[in-house]
This record gives C-alpha cells, sequence and structure tokens, in this order.
C-alpha cells in the first residue's frame, strides 16, 4: 500500500503516524530493553507491524493503542530471545564503595539500569507507569493482567529500588527536588 | 507522587529515536509488500487443500504398499513352513518303508 492509497482507504497518514508516535514506541523498547540499537530494530518492527495492518486501523487513537500494545508485546518477545544479558535479580546489583552524593548526577542512569535488572512484568508495568503515565487500570489493559497484580508490581517494584537506592547510600530525604 | 516517583519519571521520560528513523521506516515500508496484495503468479505458493490432498495419498500409498509387504512376507512364511512339513513327510515315509521290509 501506497502512502497515497493508504490515506485514500483509512484516512491515516502513516508518514505522519510514524513522526507522532516515534518517541513513544522507542522509548517504550528503548527503557524495557536498556539497548538503543536493539530498541531502533524492535521499534521498526512495530511500525512495519503498523503498515501491514492500517485497514484494520480506526483512528488515529487507536493507532496511539495499538501501537503502545504491540511495542510492548514485541519488547518482551526480543527481550526473551535476547540471551546475551543474564537476567540479575536487583538485590545481587554489586554495590558502589563510596556513599553516593547528596545530588547524584547519575541517578537517573543508576535507576535505569536498576529497572533494567527488574523481571520482565514488573519492568514493563514501571515503563508504562513512568514513561507512558498509565494508570494501573490501562497498564491492566495493555499488558492484560488485573488492575490488583499491577498495584503488585508497582508497590514491590519500588520498595526494592527504594531498598537498593538505600544501601547506595542515596536517601529520598537527601535528594534536591 | 513521591520523591523517588518524581525520579522515575524523569528518568523514564521519552526519548527520540536516533536521527533518520522515521525515514528508514517509510522506505521499508515502501519496499514491504502490503498485505493482500497478490503475488505474482509464479511465486505463488501450492494452496494448502492440494498440499494436504498429497500428503494423504502419501499416506494411502505407503499404508498400502506396507500391507503389500506384510502379506509377501506371510506368504513366504507359510511355503517356507509347507516345505520344512514336507522334508519331514518324506523322512516318515521313508523310515516306514524300511521298517516295513
Amino acid at each position: 500500500m501506497t502512502q497515497l492509497e493508504s490515506v485514500q482507504q483509512t484516512g491515516l497518514d502513516f508518514g505522519e503516524l510514524v513522526r507522532r508516535h516515534q518517541s513513544m514506541v522507542f522509548s517504550v523498547c528503548r527503557h524495557f530493553l536498556h539497548d538503543r540499537d536493539q530498541a531502533e530494530d524492535v521499534a521498526q518492527e512495530v511500525f512495519l507491524g503498523l503498515h501491514r495492518n492500517l485497514e484494520s486501523i480506526q483512528s488515529e487513537a487507536h493507532a496511539g493503542h495499538w501501537l503502545r500494545k504491540v511495542a510492548v508485546q514485541r519488547s518482551i518477545d526480543a527481550g526473551r530471545r535476547r540471551q546475551r544479558r543474564p537476567q540479575v535479580a536487583l538485590a545481587d546489583v554489586a554495590e558502589p564503595a563510596a556513599e553516593t552524593a547528596v545530588r547524584d548526577p547519575m541517578l537517573g542512569e543508576t535507576l535505569r539500569r536498576l529497572i533494567a535488572t527488574l523481571p520482565e512484568t514488573p519492568r514493563m508495568v514501571m515503563v508504562l507507569r513512568y514513561q507512558e503515565d498509565l494508570d494501573p487500570a490501562e497498564i491492566g489493559q495493555v499488558m492484560e493482567m488485573p488492575v490488583a497484580t499491577v498495584k503488585s508490581h508497582l508497590q514491590r517494584s519500588l520498595a526494592l529500588l527504594r531498598e537498593k537506592l538505600a544501601r547506595r547510600g542515596v536517601r529520598e530525604e537527601r535528594w534536591i527536588g | 507522587m513521591d520523591r523517588l516517583e518524581q525520579e522515575l519519571k524523569a528518568a523514564l521520560g521519552r526519548k527520540d529515536p536516533p536521527a533518520g528513523f522515521a525515514e528508514r521506516v517509510l522506505r521499508e515500508a515502501a519496499r514491504a509488500p502490503a498485505r493482500g496484495t497478490a503475488l505474482p503468479q509464479r511465486n505463488r505458493p501450492w494452496p494448502r487443500w492440494l498440499a494436504a490432498a498429497a500428503a494423504v495419498v502419501l499416506c494411502a500409498g505407503a499404508g498400502l504398499g506396507y500391507r503389500q509387504y506384510r502379506g509377501e512376507v506371510a506368504r513366504q512364511q507359510v511355503m517356507q513352513a509347507f516345505r520344512i512339513a514336507s522334508v519331514k513327510v518324506n523322512h516318515i515315509q521313508t523310515h516306514v518303508r524300511e521298517v516295513e521290509r
């Protein structure tokens, strides 16, 4: 289907959909996979899937939901295929020798690395909660799981992150907001 | 939303893909055949029903061949048994004749 044909048949411009949603799709893949190159490959695969299914997409909003859901599924699949980086339990991540400074300029990267060590389901729940700003019910819809399970993953992941950061000497009261 | 959650939100903000990503996607999409596009006749794979029919014929043929093979083996076993019995009967007849003399 050419660009012109896709616009004529669905009213949706594929190129415009790519430009509008590329950062959302790429970021879901990147934050979940913690690998820029692989995230780019998976994001491209997601958009090519949209192109193949464009005739079933009814609206701009539908395209956004479709892309988010497929980005989640494809990222999880890619993570499962990837065997080169063994998954490490959050509690097993090495501790730094010295205490972190009051304002850790690397806090964002530290958090991203800690999230990358979470098992796949809570990791994706965290990405959807804090990247996409979805509430637990919306996350449950995207990931096809009960809201209670989503909340449980969020609580446990936050508790683990707090514990891990505290062991690194990073305490919330010392952060400069 | 507490402090940690605010930091998470900042850490997991959306990021733009590498430059030229959208153009690469559009180029790939233009090269990929769209769903529903008929393949050229010479590239069209066999219809599924034809493949299934071929498989059924092959299985039936193989089954028939196997039955014929088993029948032939049984026939040869029977013939061998007859031959053995015949030798034994001849042997007994010879023995009986010798005793009668």
